[in-house]
């Protein structure tokens, strides 16, 4: 992927686009979750494969981190969010979607996939709605327990060097819970995104 | 053709593959009543559409947790999202037994469920649908392999003769040891233990009696270990015992009883019943060593000495 992919028009417009996603999802979850979530800017970026390998590799051996993966397509876009867990208490995560009971080891694995589905779900959604498309979106993975990072990080399967990427940085007021959901968006997703987004692009 | 284009053939046909499809399609309304209920659920949960349609899904399925269920379904309906469910977090959310009941290695069926939710023609979110799929081949493969690999792991770290930790892992444990004591002190010692005159053992009556005398020393050691002890096979007849939280006189006496119940072992071979004595050699760990080797080899010289002054002893090496 060349930087002229990303030109300045079409980043401007999927900033645009993620802010209005954000705001959104930041809305249902303020209201689902009953805390104030504190609304990240979206960045809109080329994320170099050595960045996404860098951040899994922090994924891999912290105890503290953990990442959860969605897979997502829809109307020929297709891509992954990746939200990486910097800091995260099980306690907080319990009470945000109303677990009372003991917290064992099973349980903080479903407690991150339930926040990870939440959290993407709701920032996706934002997003397919204002291009009017529907993404069907797939099992999450937590990282390290369903897929091993040795092997995803020595697999070089699809060769792409560049990804669109939009991040954003979550964090719950009150909550420790921070994190940082990365959506990624293939190559081959860029011309029919661009499609779709043509009449933001049009003044 | 014409026959596709009939709307109610149609719809005949899409309820058909509805019914029929092999993953279970559950659909509640916001009050968790079931609305539509297949032939997979049908089947595998025994209870016919008659008796499930209308009924309350946590009258029908008890075993359901209705908080965790309703919070689960609170966030596709507000979200309009979809959620989803593991069998390795959640083995099953509807217990239903293994569809190869004879064959089959589990009792119950694994499960991944999708729960999405339905917009109606108003554009609001008016029923939930669960969809659910039969994943047991899948997850028990996946957990015989973790149980294989876990296996495989078990044997990298055991001699084969003695089942104590073979020599590489016996030290890569004590080298954690060792890194944890300095960072917090506590009263660790070593032992080095030989059998004595073993190669007479192994010349006089044959190299199978010579495995006879390791193995029942060994089982020795293990039997009057406890859990926390990190015991190994160090060599041809030499083992190494680390205790934690054992002070010098305690590791001494624990010797000196270990030694004498070798003494009085009685190792039944094809050669007739042997008797071993073996020599021991104690050291404690200390803040001067530099490295673990030093640790090593203090033992190693109480060991030596215990050799020198006659066999069948203990002594402690305090520098």
């Amino acid at each position: 992927m060349d930087r002229d992919v990303l030109d300045e028009d079409f980043r401007d417009c999927i900033q645009e686009l993620s802010n209005v996603a954000v705001g959104r999802a930041a809305d249902l979850l303020a209201r689902l979750l009953s805390t104030f979530v504190i609304m990240p800017i979206p960045v809109v970026n080329l994320l170099e494969r050595a960045e996404l390998s860098m951040a899994l590799s922090s994924v891999q051996g912290a105890y503290s981190v953990s990442a959860v993966c969605q897979g997502f397509t829809g109307s020929k876009i297709a891509g992954e969010a990746l939200l990486i867990f910097n800091d995260a208490s099980f306690t907080d995560m319990a009470e945000l979607t109303h677990f009372e009971g003991e917290i064992t080891e099973q349980i903080e694995l479903e407690l991150l996939m339930d926040i990870g589905n939440i959290l993407i779900g709701a920032c996706l959604n934002g997003l397919a709605e204002q291009l009017d498309i529907s993404f069907s979106q797939g099992q999450p993975y937590l990282l390290g327990q369903h897929i091993n990072i040795e092997e995803l990080l020595n697999k070089n399967q699809s060769g792409w060097q560049r990804l669109l990427t939009i991040e954003l940085p979550y964090k719950l007021e009150g909550r420790l819970v921070n994190c940082d959901l990365l959506l990624l968006f293939t190559t081959d997703s860029l011309a029919i995104l661009r499609d779709k987004a043509s009449y933001m692009l049009e003044y | 053709m014409t026959q596709s284009h009939n709307p109610l053939t149609e719809f005949h046909w899409l309820i058909e593959v509805l019914q029929t499809v092999d993953v279970g399609v559950l659909v509640l309304d916001l009050e968790y009543c079931i609305t539509a209920w297949n032939g997979f659920m049908e089947n595998n949960s025994g209870i016919d559409s008659v008796n499930a349609m209308d009924q309350s899904l946590f009258d029908v399925f008890p075993e359901v947790p209705q908080d965790w269920f309703k919070h689960k379904a609170d966030t596709v309906v507000q979200l309009r999202n979809r959620a989803f469910t593991t069998w390795e977090q959640r083995p099953y959310v509807f217990k239903f037994k293994n569809n190869r009941p004879i064959t089959g290695v589990t009792e119950f069926m694994y499960q991944n469920c999708t729960f999405i939710p339905v917009i109606s023609t108003k554009g609001v979110v008016q029923n939930l649908a669960v969809i659910v799929y039969d994943v047991t081949d899948m997850a028990t493969s996946k957990i015989e392999l973790n149980l294989v690999n876990q296996r495989l792991a078990e044997l990298s770290r055991t001699d084969g003769l003695t089942q104590l930790y073979n020599r590489a892992y016996w030290e890569t444990l004590f080298e954690t040891e060792y890194m944890r004591l300095q960072r917090h002190e506590q009263d660790v010692c070593l032992i080095m233990l030989d059998i004595d005159h073993f190669k007479r053992v192994n010349d006089t009556h044959g190299h199978q009696a010579g495995d006879k005398v390791i193995r029942a020393v060994a089982h020795e050691i293990a039997d009057n270990s406890r859990g926390t002890d990190i015991v190994g096979r160090y060599g041809g007849e030499e083992f190494v015992l680390l205790l934690i939280d054992s002070d010098i006189d305690n590791t001494y006496q624990f010797a000196e009883r270990l030694r004498n119940k070798i003494a009085a072992l009685q190792v039944v071979t094809e050669a007739g019943v042997l008797e071993v004595t073996v020599s021991l050699g104690v050291a404690c760990w200390l803040p001067k060593y530099q490295h673990h080797g030093q640790w090593i080899e203090a033992a190693d010289k109480g060991l030596y000495r215990s050799k020198e002054k006659g066999r069948n002893q203990t002594s402690i090496q305090s520098d």
